[in-house]
Formats: C-alpha cells, sequence, structure tokens
C-alpha cells in the first residue's frame, strides 16, 4: 500500500519538480520521448500476462455469460435492489472519505506542526494501526460498537440515551470501520505535502496582511490541495472496492458492490453479471483518476497553461 | 564608493527600540537593545550569525514577540499588533514567494487581502512589475523563474501595497556574486528613487557598506557599532568593530605620558586618548592599507616625517592579489602585521628582509578596553 501511495504522491510531484520553463510549450520529438522505452518490455510482459490477460478475461465473462450482448448491464441498472447497491457503494464511499478528510486533516497538521519527536511517535501511531491485521481491527470495532459494547453501555450509563444505538450490521457500522480504517491513507499524503510547505511562506502570508484564517483558506489550503487530492481520490476508490469491512460490520440488506460481486459467484454462480459488476468498478475508478490528473495542473493530461 | 547620501531634511525618528531583549530559556539572543531608525534612511543590520540580528528583524515584523522591551513606531507601540496589522513589508532570504500563485497574482495578493478594487490592482501590479522590469514574467509560476527574478518579485509583493518600512532578511544570500551586485545597484536606486525606510540584514560586510547610509554591527545581542560605513571603517568605535570591518593590525603598547609609549621597545607616538594613564597596556590600530613597509635602503633615503611611526620587522611572506599586494610582516616581538599597498606602488623586499613598517599618529586608533576574543576575526556569534 505504501508503494501505491508513493506512486500517487510521485504522479502529481514528479512533474512539477522538473517544471522546465515552458515544458509544456516545446515538446521534443515523439520518437526522442519515447526513447529507451525498450527497456519497459519485461515489466510490460509481466502486467500483460498477469494483469490485463485476466482483467480482460473479466470484462468479456461480462458481455459473453450467460449469453453474449449487453444484457447483464441492463439488469444491473434496471433492477432496482441492483441500483440500490451501487447508491449505497457511492454514498458509503463518498461519506467515508468526508469524514477521513475532516479527522485526517487536522491529524497530518498536528504531525507536521508538533516537534520532531513528537512527530514521529504520532505517525508511528498511524501507520502501526495500518499494518494491524485488517481483521483484527474490524472485529475489535465489533465488539466496540455492538448494542451490549463499550459505547453503547458508557452512553446508558452517563443517562445520554436509554436504548442501545443500532450501530452494527448497518451502513452506520460500515462507515464507523471504514473511516477509521481509510485515515492512514490520506494522512500520509497530506502530512507529506504539508511537510514540504515552507513555513516562511506562511510568515510572508502574514506579513502581506493576510490574518490566520485569510492564511489558512488563501495560503495554506491550496498548498495542501496536491495531497488532499490524492489522499482522497485514494481513499474514495479503496472504499469503493472494499470487501472485508463491510462484509463483517455490514448487514445483509445493504449491501456494497464488492460483496454483491462475491454473492453473485459463490451462491449464484451468476459469473456474468459478477463480472459486469466488477467491470463497472473498474470503469468509475479509471474516471475518477482521469478527472484528478486532470485537475492536477501539473499532471500530462491537465490543462496546461 | 560610498552610498551615502547627505539628506538633512528627513531626520525624523521613525522606529524605536528601546530596552529590547529576547531571550530563549537561558539563551539570550538580544541583548537591552536600544536603537533609533530614522525616516527614510536605508539601516543595515551586519553581524555573523547568530548575533541578534535577524531576531532582532523578525521582532520588528512580529514573528518573534520581545522578551521584553518596547517597539515603537510613530510613538506607537507595535508589540502586541499580529504581523498582518503591522503594515511593514519584508523580503525574506529564500523568497518565500505564493508556489501556487504566478507573479502577477504573487504580487497582487496583498492587494487582494485590503479588498482592492480590480482596477486599482491591476495598476498597481503592472506599476510594480514594470519597477522592478518583469512584465514579460507575469504568468509565470515561481518555479518557472530563475533565483534573482524571484527575488525581485518578493521585493515588488513587499512594496505594492506601500509600507513605511521595509524589511529584508538577507535577501540576496543565495544569489551568485554577479547578480548580487546588479541587485545591490538596484536596491540603492529604488531605496533613492521611493524615499522608504529599509532595514536590512546581512553578514556580507561589503554588502552593507555598497547599500546603506547606516551599518548597525551586531555581536552577541547587542549594537556595538553604528554609524556609516565610512565612519565605522576608518574609525571604529571599539576594538571588535575595529577586527569585524575589514583587516586591522594591532599592537599592543605601553602608555607613557601623553601621547607616548612603547611598542615592544620602540618609542611611538599616539593621538591624544582620554583615559589613557601612565604605564597602562593599550592597543594600536592601524589599518593595512594606511601602513608603509619600506626596505632599510628605502628608509634611510626617505626620512621619517614628522607625526609618523616606525617600527622595525621582517618580512615573512609576499602576496600578489592582482590590483593590490600584501605584505606580512613580524617584529622582533612577535606580532604579525599585514601592510597593503597597490601593486603599482611596488614592493621590492623578499621574504627574510629587514623592513621598516611606518603610519601616521592620526590613522591609528587607540583602544584602552577591550577583549582578547575581539581580536579574532568572526568573533560576532555566541
Amino acid at each position: 500500500m505504501k508503494v501505491a501511495i508513493n506512486a500517487l504522491h510521485n504522479a502529481q510531484g514528479a512533474p512539477s519538480g522538473t517544471g522546465a520553463p515552458g515544458a509544456a510549450e516545446r515538446r521534443p520529438p515523439i520518437s526522442q520521448r519515447w526513447r529507451g522505452s525498450r527497456n519497459l518490455l519485461p515489466a510490460l510482459l509481466f502486467l500483460g500476462l498477469f494483469f490485463f490477460a485476466p482483467l480482460v478475461g473479466l470484462l468479456l465473462r461480462g458481455v459473453l455469460e450467460p449469453e453474449p450482448g449487453l444484457g447483464n448491464y441492463a439488469q444491473l441498472f434496471a433492477n432496482s435492489a441492483y441500483a440500490r447497491v451501487l447508491f449505497n457503494t457511492f454514498s458509503v464511499a463518498g461519506l467515508v472519505t468526508l469524514i477521513s478528510v475532516l479527522l485526517g486533516f487536522p491529524l497530518a497538521w498536528a504531525i507536521t506542526l508538533v516537534p520532531k519527536g513528537w512527530g514521529r511517535w504520532l505517525l508511528n501511531i498511524v501507520l502501526l494501526s495500518m499494518w494491524t491485521s485488517l481483521l483484527a481491527r474490524t472485529y475489535s470495532w465489533l465488539v466496540l460498537l455492538q448494542s451490549s459494547g463499550v459505547i453503547n453501555k458508557a452512553l446508558m450509563a452517563m443517562g445520554i440515551i436509554d436504548a442501545p444505538l443500532e450501530m452494527v450490521h448497518n451502513l452506520t457500522g460500515v462507515v464507523i470501520g471504514m473511516s477509521y480504517i481509510m485515515i492512514p491513507f490520506i494522512v500520509l499524503p497530506l502530512q507529506a505535502t504539508m511537510h514540504a510547505i515552507d513555513p516562511m511562506v506562511l510568515q510572508a502570508g502574514s506579513i502581506c496582511g493576510a490574518s490566520p484564517w485569510t492564511n489558512f483558506w488563501k495560503v495554506f489550503l491550496p498548498l495542501c490541495r496536491s495531497g488532499l487530492f490524492s489522499g482522497a481520490l485514494m481513499v474514495f476508490v479503496m472504499s469503493l472496492g472494499y470487501y472485508v469491512t463491510p462484509a463483517l460490520l455490514g448487514g445483509a440488506q445493504n449491501m456494497m458492490l464488492p460483496e454483491f460481486i462475491i454473492q453473485q459467484v459463490q451462491s449464484f454462480l451468476n459469473w456474468g453479471l459478477a463480472s459486469a459488476a466488477a467491470a463497472l468498478l473498474v470503469v468509475i475508478t479509471l474516471v475518477l483518476f482521469y478527472l484528478y490528473l486532470k485537475l492536477q495542473p501539473e499532471s500530462p493530461v491537465g490543462n496546461a497553461r | 564608493m560610498s552610498a551615502v547620501i547627505k539628506d538633512d531634511t528627513r531626520n525624523q525618528t521613525l522606529v524605536s527600540l528601546r530596552g529590547l531583549n529576547k531571550h530563549y530559556g537561558d539563551f539570550t539572543a538580544v541583548d537591552n537593545l536600544d536603537l533609533e531608525i530614522q525616516d527614510g534612511e536605508f539601516l543595515t543590520f551586519l553581524g555573523s550569525s547568530g548575533s541578534g540580528k535577524s531576531t532582532t528583524l523578525s521582532m520588528l515584523a512580529g514573528f518573534e514577540t520581545p522578551s521584553s522591551g518596547e517597539i515603537l513606531v510613530d510613538g506607537q507601540s507595535l508589540v502586541s499588533v499580529p504581523p498582518h496589522k503591522r503594515d511593514i513589508g519584508m523580503v525574506f532570504q529564500r523568497y518565500s514567494l505564493f508556489p501556487h500563485l504566478n507573479v502577477r497574482d504573487n504580487i497582487g495578493f496583498p492587494l487582494a487581502i485590503r479588498k482592492l478594487g480590480a482596477d486599482e490592482t491591476r495598476k498597481r501590479v503592472e506599476a510594480m512589475l514594470k519597477l522592478v522590469r518583469l512584465e514579460p514574467f507575469a504568468h509565470r509560476k515561481p518555479s518557472q523563474m530563475s533565483g534573482g527574478q524571484q527575488q525581485r518579485v518578493a521585493i515588488a509583493r513587499a512594496l505594492v501595497y506601500e509600507p513605511r518600512i521595509l524589511l529584508m532578511d538577507e535577501p540576496l544570500g543565495a544569489l551568485d556574486k554577479k547578480l548580487r551586485e546588479d541587485l545591490q545597484d538596484e536596491l540603492r536606486q529604488l531605496h533613492r528613487r521611493l524615499g522608504i525606510t529599509i532595514v536590512y540584514v546581512t553578514h556580507d560586510q561589503e554588502e552593507a557598506m555598497r547599500l546603506s547610509q547606516r551599518i548597525a554591527i551586531f555581536s552577541h545581542g547587542r549594537i556595538v557599532g553604528l554609524g556609516t560605513g565610512y565612519d565605522l571603517y576608518q574609525n571604529p568605535p571599539n576594538a571588535f568593530v575595529a577586527s569585524f570591518l575589514g583587516n586591522s593590525n594591532f599592537l599592543r603598547f605601553t602608555a607613557s605620558g601623553n601621547g607616548a609609549g612603547h611598542f615592544e621597545g620602540q618609542p611611538v607616538t599616539v593621538r591624544l586618548t582620554p583615559g589613557l594613564a601612565n604605564g597602562q597596556e593599550a592597543l594600536i590600530m592601524v589599518r593595512p592599507e594606511k601602513a608603509l613597509a619600506l626596505t632599510v635602503e628605502q628608509a634611510a633615503r626617505e626620512p621619517l616625517p614628522a607625526g609618523w611611526n616606525e617600527v622595525t620587522a621582517t618580512v615573512a611572506e609576499l602576496l600578489f592579489l592582482g590590483e593590490s599586494q600584501t605584505c606580512h610582516v613580524v617584529t622582533q616581538g612577535g606580532t604579525a602585521l599585514t601592510v597593503k599597498a597597490l601593486s603599482a606602488a611596488g614592493m621590492p623586499m623578499q621574504p627574510g628582509d629587514q623592513v621598516r613598517v611606518r603610519w601616521a599618529v592620526a590613522d591609528a586608533c587607540i583602544y584602552t578596553d577591550w577583549a582578547e576574543s575581539d581580536l579574532s576575526k568572526g568573533a560576532g556569534a555566541h
């Protein structure tokens, strides 16, 4: 996962670093730009064999089984139960992204601001939570959130609620559990971005007349943008395809897309519909990634001015 | 060439620092500092790193709060005013431009904060772009510009809202020598044209001399010398300033009577100095270019003029430096002296030769009170 973060980060970090003046205006000829691409062959071969071939196979199943055509896709959008699954998936992913941004931003900021040793401790705690077994962490939320769990008991003891809140086996539980799991993925890129911001730039902002509030909105936040975007995109995309936590903390009636895919494959052996749903997930992710690159001014497909 | 402008019409105090202190735990960064900054002057804080000059500047800008003391601008206390309300311009060492904004928006930022109208903003930004000669680069991002260009943007950003005081924290330190000299000339002209008060921090004494009307020399959190570059160089107020600014020769002598004494057994005449008691140890300071080295034959040919001193020494080393030449000599008592002369004048001696070192009494400064550490170069830091 760390690799993925770095890759994402480099995707928008590297071009700005080498941002030679007028790089966008005069590109070298195409033959020169692709020089040395032969060295890519082994990697391409590996990816083609073990990634693209199975992917294409999956996509083909979506249009070939049980009979050739787009029937599976039609079914996916026409059936209200399936549409509900799509809606659940997007609303949970959106909510999880929002919550982890709202919680992760102050956390990343705190890690950047506190004295160095403390910052490393905080970061290690974040990383440690990421390295602990996913199952263990999800089950602990089950223990915490269930009706006889610590949270409900504490709230009832304090007299805030009379009856236990239903916080598991529904989407509330899924959102809580997944937000917790996703926070490191927003904190890491965001912290890296914040760390790279020169504090003198903020001092320059304030001597130019910006109050702390204006300075935050007009200088600090725009400078965090790349980290915020890459973190949020990663969280959103990962949330779309997350299986374990929704399966454990969610309910049977409020399914998300990955659960739906597994159910189709394992219970109904309906490979066609499952493939169509998986293909949908892939397409959505690709579209989001393209939009993200578009919004990053330094990226190769961005609106170069 | 001196940058001093004699302009007596503006001699009002704009900023007063009174009893300013800054402590970090046990460490005293700024030690009971008093300073009056005149309206419209170019004042430079000169000192080695850790001498308290940047801390003083930070307190002026409002990034550091004084432990005690007052900062007054036009008689109003500034200590509890946050930086964004001080209306002071500042140029930072590493430019500190806003990387997400282009040049035009960087310069327009302070005006946008002040909610100036679009027309007025455009007019002022254009004027600033013209002033720093960056009109063709208005749409560039800071990362697409050279260091010198970025620093010019930073200067424009600091001037666009017409602050009365401009602070500059080693703004040219990161640039190469040629560019630095060009920008120094630009800055001096800018100051002359705008009549703004500039407080400039540097550790480069040549830069300080080139730019400023007055120089404040910092050491251990105190100002140990304040005046024009000319005065500080020709008549350093103390041995530290003498040793810090330029090169200097120090001769220890024992005073005997009024204006006279003995240096390593040889009689010397010194200028009349108050507080110089009979038998007291004191220092003579002679600038290398004010001293002359003569071979024994030359000395025999040219008698010692009235009001000059002469001591004997042995040549240790001769150095040719292009337009000038230096001669390192050692006296019988082991005092090392340097004599500097223009190459055109010539130095006919060889290492090992006996020479006579001469200097005019009027060119030598006398110090009765000094610390041993003052005499070594770069002793300003903690």
